[in-house]
């Protein structure tokens, strides 16, 4: 498996951007080296404004800026913003529908050694309740960078949620990215297997797991990495085939993916069997690798397997 | 000269504190406290010809000054006057907290500290204009304000203006009692700022503070000090009318006759 990393594929696609496009502007607190942002500071000084250990200000200079036509990408890692800058990121930027686009690094339980500080585990709660804004998890490198440049273009506040190690590469590069779809990754028969980030490489390591048994349980894997908007219709399109469905992520269940389309489903009038995987309300620890913490929070492969055999057994 | 223009300042702040009164009464209420503190601020800024908002940008951090704000935009006619009395009900424009839904107005805003922040990203993202904010003294008690000190003068920002209506009173009290804020010019100095310490009731003061701002090197701040409910005597310096609701007939009629 080539293992590629979402934060250089970022740094590189902005500096590209950057170079025909002098509007973009990156408004960074002290994080430039982690989100490979060196060679854009280096290429366009003028554009990289370093706000220091300062978030909150960091927001509202990121709004203000933007409010003079830039396009502004404000980087960091997500404990620290959209975590300690929330209000600020809500009033000054969605309120007065500023075009900046948070990148938060380091989210997940994927910051490993870090411990529960810096594994942010709520950030998709706390940006998918804010009005006026978009919020996306990419898959991999290559679906970080087809984010980055259609943030580039888009004129709202978007949240763009990056992990910090090198991951599976899955997405196909020729496929696109589009705001509000969701991507069929495999086609299945049995059970429908929703996620989002490089956590849903899980569903094909199960998959190939399962190819041993016979007869073997047939996934459908979709990348839900429009968050919000949210492709419903793709993932309710499954389960009518599947009625199974089992939503994996690399964040509290609180407020998160799973709690979304359970409310969807309810609301639908379709019958499901859904299991949830994600953190259950707890808070992160140090680990020398994820998979081990993965295993530890229970949203690990053996996890995944576990729900799909119980799943089926009904 | 100077003298009639000041003369046409102070009776135009009249106005504003009388259709102010009216708004909370006929509306059922809102802040007042430092909405009469900040008014001749707010009147120099918009009829002292010193400042072309066409081009220029007005950042109120303090939010909750909304209707004082109102009231100056509506006699500078950015909006019709008979619109005041509908000041936060539901279908009006006018909303509690200030608001872009309000024509002239360019930032919302009533989570106290983001505003200098704002006003710096637009000092720095539009160098050929000046980019005033009005703050409170209160709201220096949220740290993002000394974030922004730090910020602005890291990147000179010297066509920013922070405007402090240093009226010295905060929801629950006096702000010596709540918070004390020190010695806020020394602070500023400090920061690396140009600090001119002026008396916000008096346009003269006013007027001269903002043209040398306009001409420094340095981010600049206007520590005005103000009376908390300035004009109406008997609300003069009591924390208790940092808001109203349901002012009666007679507290109305007596407050307007002191303005």
């Amino acid at each position: 498996m080539n293992l590629t990393s979402m934060r250089t594929s970022f740094g590189e696609t902005l500096c590209q951007l950057a170079q025909n496009n002098p509007n973009i502007y990156v408004v960074d607190a002290d994080l430039k080296s982690a989100l490979n942002l060196d060679e854009f500071a280096q290429k366009f000084p003028t554009r990289f404004i370093e706000c220091g250990v300062a978030e909150a200000n960091a927001a509202g200079i990121a709004a203000g800026l933007a409010k003079t036509g830039k396009t502004v990408f404000l980087t960091s890692f997500s404990c620290f913003s959209p975590a300690i800058n929330w209000n600020v990121i809500k009033q000054s930027i969605c309120y007065n529908q500023c075009n900046v686009k948070i990148v938060g690094s380091h989210s997940g339980l994927m910051s490993t050694n870090l411990g529960a500080t810096h594994q942010m585990l709520e950030d998709i709660a706390l940006m998918r309740s804010l009005p006026n804004m978009e919020v996306f998890s990419p898959i991999d490198s290559i679906e970080t960078e087809k984010i980055t440049k259609v943030l580039a273009r888009s004129r709202l506040p978007a949240y763009l949620r990056l992990v910090r190690p090198t991951t599976p590469t899955i997405f196909d590069p020729k496929l696109n990215f589009t705001i509000g779809k969701s991507s069929i990754l495999k086609k299945g028969r049995d059970v429908t297997v929703i996620g989002y980030g490089p956590i849903l490489y899980e569903a094909f390591e199960a998959q190939a797991k399962l190819n041993l048994d016979k007869p073997y349980v047939s996934l459908e894997i979709i990348n839900c990495s429009s968050i919000k908007p949210l492709d419903f219709s793709t993932i309710l399109k499954s389960i009518k085939k599947t009625h199974r469905l089992i939503c994996l992520e690399d964040h509290q269940k609180n407020g998160g993916l799973g709690e979304l389309v359970a409310s969807l489903i309810l609301s639908s009038n379709l019958k499901c069997q859904f299991i949830h995987l994600g953190v259950n309300d707890k808070f992160g620890r140090s680990a020398k690798t994820y998979q081990k913490l993965y295993d530890y929070y229970g949203i690990g492969v053996n996890n995944l397997i576990t729900a799909i055999k119980s799943i089926t057994k009904k | 000269m100077p003298l009639n223009k000041y003369k046409y300042l102070k009776d135009l702040a009249r106005t504003c504190r009388l259709d102010l009164l009216d708004m909370l009464y006929k509306s059922g209420g809102g802040h007042l406290g430092g909405p009469l503190s900040s008014m001749d601020i707010l009147t120099t800024l918009y009829f002292g010809k010193l400042f072309n908002f066409k081009k220029d940008h007005f950042i109120l951090s303090a939010g909750h000054l909304a209707p004082a704000l109102y009231t100056v935009l509506a006699n500078a006619k950015f909006f019709d006057k008979a619109k005041l009395p509908k000041f936060a009900s539901f279908n009006s424009f006018l909303q509690g907290h200030v608001s872009t839904k309000v024509p002239g107005v360019e930032y919302s805003s009533g989570s106290l500290g983001q505003g200098l922040s704002f006003a710096a990203g637009l000092a720095l993202g539009d160098k050929s204009s000046s980019v005033i904010c009005l703050t409170s003294d209160g709201e220096h008690q949220e740290g993002q304000v000394w974030e922004a000190a730090m910020f602005a003068k890291k990147y000179q920002l010297s066509n920013l203006i922070n405007i402090i209506d240093f009226n010295s009173y905060q929801i629950d009290g006096a702000t010596k009692d709540i918070m004390p804020l020190g010695n806020l010019a020394a602070k500023y100095v400090q920061f690396g700022w140009t600090v001119t310490t002026i008396d916000g009731h008096d346009f003269s003061q006013l007027t001269k503070a903002l043209s040398k701002a306009q001409k420094s090197d340095y981010p600049n701040c206007i520590i005005a000090k103000t009376i908390f409910a300035k004009g109406i005597s008997f609300m003069e310096k009591d924390f208790h009318y940092h808001d109203v609701k349901n002012l009666s007939e007679s507290t109305y009629l007596k407050a307007k006759a002191k303005l």
